[in-house]
C-alpha cells in the first residue's frame, strides 16, 4: 500500500489502478486458458475454451472502465482514502493478518482467544481481566457451538494437544 | 388442484416441533446477521452451510431459508432505530423510517415495517405457490441450448437493468465465471488456471468469497466510516402496534404496487435492492403530497420493505424451477442444494417434491414467525448494537475464519477470504457490483457445462443458440436486456433505471 504514504490517494487514480488489475486478471485468465487449450478436439470444446472467452470479456470490461476514468471521468476530486480514515482500516486490516498467522501456527481457538483479547485491551482500552474473561467466553462458546453442538472440527494447534482436549 | 395438495403434505412435513424449532432458530440467527454490521445475508447463510452438512436437507433448507427471513427483517430494525442499513436492501427504509422514529414514533415505524415487509413475503410465496409448478413444467422441455440462453438471460439483466455501469458489472460477473473455473475441469478431467498451485486443484468455494467480499469487506468498510451506533432507544408496546396495524388498509394501494414490483425484480435477477429503491421512487413519484417524504412519511416505509422482502421470497422462484437464482442469498442456498446433491431445477419438483413442498410450507410459517419474533425482540437486538465495535469486530471475524475453515479443512481459504475481504473493499468503494460475482460463481459450472453441451451438439456453431423459437426468444430477450440501457435512453426512460440505483447511483 505505497500510496497512503502521499497522504491520500484520489479516486480516479484508484479506478485506473483496479481497471488494470482486472484487466492483469483477464490477461493471466486468457494465458491460464491457453495452456490448457482453447481450441476444439475429438471430446468437442477443449478445457480452455469457455475460460478464454471470458478472460478475454474481463480484459474488454477493463478497457472501457480504463478509458471511461481515463478519459471521461465523472467523480472529479473525490478522495477515495486519506491517512485520516487509512488508520482505522490499516487498524482493523493488521490485526486480522496477525490473526491468521497465529491461527495457523497454534491452532483457531487459541487465536480466537488472543486475537479478542488483544484487540479489547490495545483497541477498546478495555482492562485486561475484563479482556481475558471476554476472549474466554468466546472460545468456549465457539467450542460448545462447533466442536459439540454442530460437530465440526476446527483447527487445532499444539496447546490443545498438551491439555488433551484433542 | 395438484399444487394445493402438495401444500398441504408440505405443511405436514414442516409442522413437526423439530422444524417449528429449527424455524425460531434460523429466524433468530437472521435478525442477528441482519443487525450486525459486515454480517449480511449471503454472509450468513454462507457461514451456515457448512454447520448443515450433516443434517437432512429439509431441516438445513428451512434452517437456512428462515435465516435468509430473518435478516432481512434485521435489516430494517436497524435501518429505522440507528440510520444504518443492515442490508443494502434497506437503504431505501432509512429514508423515512428514521425520521419517523426520530419524531418518537419508533414503535410505529417498526409495525409498518414489519408488517407490510410479511405481506409482501407472503405474497411472494402466494406467487411460487401458484406458478412453480408451471414454470418447471415449462422449463422441462429444456435442453442445453435452452438452459445456456435462461442463464444468458439472467446475466444479461444484471448488466442491462443494474444500478453500476455495465462495464463494471461485467467484469465482476466474468471474475466470478473465471472463478468457477479453477481447479479440475469435470469434462476432461484436467486442471485449468491453477497456475501450479497445489491448493487451487480443489478450486475456489463460493463460499470463501462471498465471506470475503460480503464480510471482511464490509467490515473495513464500516472501521472506515468509524460508524457509532447512537440509536433510538425502542420500546415496542402493544398500544402502538395496533394503531399502527390499524392505518395499514389506508397503504393498500402502496402495498399492491410495491408487491408487483418486488415479485418482478425478485424473479428477474435484479434482486431486492432494486426492488426497493424503484418502490421508494415510485412511491414519491405518484404521491400527490411530495412534502412529507424524507421527513417520516409511512409510505416511504411500506413502499420499500414490501417490494424487499417480496423480491427476496420471490427470489426463490427461479432458484428452484429453473436453477437461476434471483439474488446473491439465493444464489448461496442454490450452492447448498448442489453440495447436498441436489439438482435444482425443473427435475427436482418430480424427483423431491416432499423437499420443494416442503421450503414452501416453510415459507408461509417462516414468515409469520419471523413477524412476531422480530416484533417481540427488537429491544434486544437493538441493545447488542449497542456493544461496542472493538468487540463486536473482531467476534465478526473470527467467526467468518472459523466458518471459511469448516468449509473444507483448508487453512488456504483463510487466506483467501482475506484477499476477497480487500477485493470487496475495492470493489464496494468504486461501485462495482458483487452479487453478480457470487452468481456467476454458482453457477459458472452449470453454465459452462450448457454451453459446451450446445457446442457439442452443433459441432462448434453459434447459430444453435437462435435454432427454434423458445430457444431464440430466450437469447433475444436477453440481447435487449443487454441493450437496455441503450434503449432506456432513447426512449426517454432514464429516470426509471436511476430509481432503481443505489445510493452511490453510478452515472458513468
Amino acid at each position: 500500500m505505497v500510496e497512503f504514504e502521499r497522504g491520500s490517494v484520489s479516486r480516479k487514480t484508484m479506478e485506473i489502478v483496479t481497471a488494470l488489475l482486472t484487466a492483469g486478471a483477464g490477461l493471466a485468465i486468457c494465458y491460464g486458458s491457453w495452456r490448457s487449450g482453447i481450441g476444439w478436439s475429438d471430446m468437442g470444446p477443449e478445457a480452455g475454451y469457455f475460460p478464454f472467452y471470458i478472460g478475454v470479456l474481463v480484459i474488454l470490461g477493463s478497457l472501457v472502465t480504463l478509458v471511461r476514468s481515463a478519459f471521461f471521468y465523472q467523480h472529479d476530486g473525490e478522495i477515495f482514502l486519506d491517512s485520516k480514515r487509512a488508520r482505522p482500516v490499516l487498524g482493523f486490516f493488521l490485526p486480522v493478518g496477525a490473526f491468521i498467522v497465529v491461527s495457523l501456527l497454534l491452532g483457531l481457538y487459541v487465536g480466537t482467544a488472543l486475537y479478542i483479547f488483544g484487540s479489547m485491551k490495545w483497541q477498546g482500552g478495555y482492562r485486561w481481566w475484563v479482556s481475558a474473561l471476554a476472549a474466554l467466553a468466546v472460545t468456549a462458546l465457539f467450542y460448545l457451538v462447533f466442536e459439540i453442538g454442530f460437530q465440526v472440527p476446527l483447527l487445532k494447534g499444539p496447546i490443545e494437544g498438551w491439555l488433551g482436549i484433542y | 388442484m395438484g399444487n394445493f395438495g402438495y401444500l398441504m403434505d408440505g405443511f405436514a412435513t414442516v409442522i413437526t416441533t423439530h422444524h417449528i424449532v429449527i424455524m425460531v432458530i434460523g429466524v433468530m440467527l437472521g435478525i442477528l446477521v441482519g443487525v450486525l454490521p459486515g454480517l449480511g445475508a449471503p454472509n450468513g447463510v454462507s457461514l451456515l452451510l457448512p454447520l448443515t452438512f450433516t443434517m437432512d436437507p429439509i431441516s438445513a433448507i428451512i434452517l437456512l431459508s428462515c435465516m435468509y427471513w430473518g435478516a432481512l427483517f434485521g435489516g430494517s430494525t436497524t435501518s429505522i432505530l440507528f440510520n444504518i442499513p443492515g442490508e443494502p436492501s434497506s437503504v431505501a427504509t432509512t429514508f423515512d423510517g428514521y425520521p419517523m422514529a426520530r419524531n418518537g414514533q419508533a414503535t410505529r415505524a417498526l409495525t409498518l415495517a414489519f408488517m407490510s415487509a410479511g405481506i409482501g413475503a407472503l405474497a411472494g410465496v402466494v406467487m411460487i405457490t401458484l406458478l412453480s409448478t408451471w414454470v418447471a413444467r415449462f422449463a422441462l422441455q429444456f435442453s442445453s441450448p435452452e438452459f445456456f440462453a435462461v442463464y444468458f438471460l439472467a446475466f444479461a439483466s444484471f448488466i442491462g437493468m443494474g444500478a453500476n455501469a455495465p462495464a463494471k458489472t461485467l467484469v465482476t460477473m466474468m471474475l466470478g465465471f473465471a472463478l468457477a473455473t479453477v481447479g479440475m475441469d469435470t469434462i476432461s478431467g484436467g486442471l485449468r488456471l491453477t497456475f501450479g498451485i497445489p491448493d487451487l486443484i480443489k478450486g475456489v468455494s463460493f463460499l470463501v468469497a462471498v465471506m470475503g467480499l460480503f464480510g471482511i469487506g464490509e467490515l473495513l468498510l464500516t472501521t472506515e466510516e468509524g460508524l457509532r451506533f447512537d440509536g433510538i432507544k425502542a420500546r415496542v408496546r402493544a398500544v402502538d402496534v395496533l394503531k399502527a396495524l390499524k392505518e395499514m388498509p389506508r397503504y393498500g394501494w402502496s402495498i399492491l404496487r410495491s408487491t408487483l414490483i418486488g415479485i418482478w425484480m425478485g424473479i428477474t435477477p435484479a434482486g431486492p435492492t432494486a426492488a426497493s429503491f424503484m418502490s421508494y421512487g415510485l412511491a414519491r413519484r405518484f404521491a400527490k403530497d411530495k412534502s412529507q417524504f424524507g421527513k417520516g412519511d409511512p409510505r416511504g416505509i411500506v413502499s420499500p420493505e414490501t417490494a424487499d422482502h417480496s423480491a427476496g421470497t420471490s427470489a426463490l422462484l427461479p432458484m428452484l424451477a429453473l436453477g437461476v437464482p434471483g439474488s446473491a442469498t439465493a444464489a448461496v442456498m442454490m450452492g447448498g442444494l448442489m453440495i447436498w446433491g441436489m439438482t435444482p431445477g425443473p427435475m427436482l419438483f418430480i424427483e423431491r417434491p416432499d423437499f420443494v413442498w416442503g421450503l414452501i410450507a416453510s415459507m408461509y410459517l417462516g414468515n409469520v414467525v419471523a413477524v412476531l419474533l422480530v416484533l417481540t425482540t427488537v429491544p434486544l437486538y437493538a441493545s447488542i448494537l449497542r456493544v461496542p465495535f472493538s468487540i463486536v469486530g473482531p467476534v465478526i471475524v473470527a467467526i467468518i475464519f472459523s466458518g471459511a475453515y469448516q468449509i473444507a479443512n483448508s487453512t488456504f481459504d483463510m487466506w483467501l477470504v482475506l484477499g476477497f475481504g480487500v477485493l470487496g473493499y475495492l470493489f464496494k468503494k468504486l461501485d462495482y457490483p458483487i452479487a453478480p460475482l457470487v452468481l456467476a460463481m454458482v453457477l459458472g459450472d452449470k453454465a459452462e457445462d450448457a454451453f459446451r453441451q450446445s457446442m457439442l451438439m452443433s459441432n462448434g456453431s453459434l447459430t444453435i443458440f437462435w435454432s427454434n423459437p423458445l430457444v431464440g426468444g430466450i437469447m433475444a430477450l436477453g440481447l435487449l436486456m443487454l441493450a437496455w440501457p441503450v434503449v432506456a435512453k432513447a426512449v426517454g426512460l432514464r429516470g426509471i433505471r436511476r430509481g432503481s440505483a443505489t445510493t452511490h447511483s453510478a452515472k458513468l
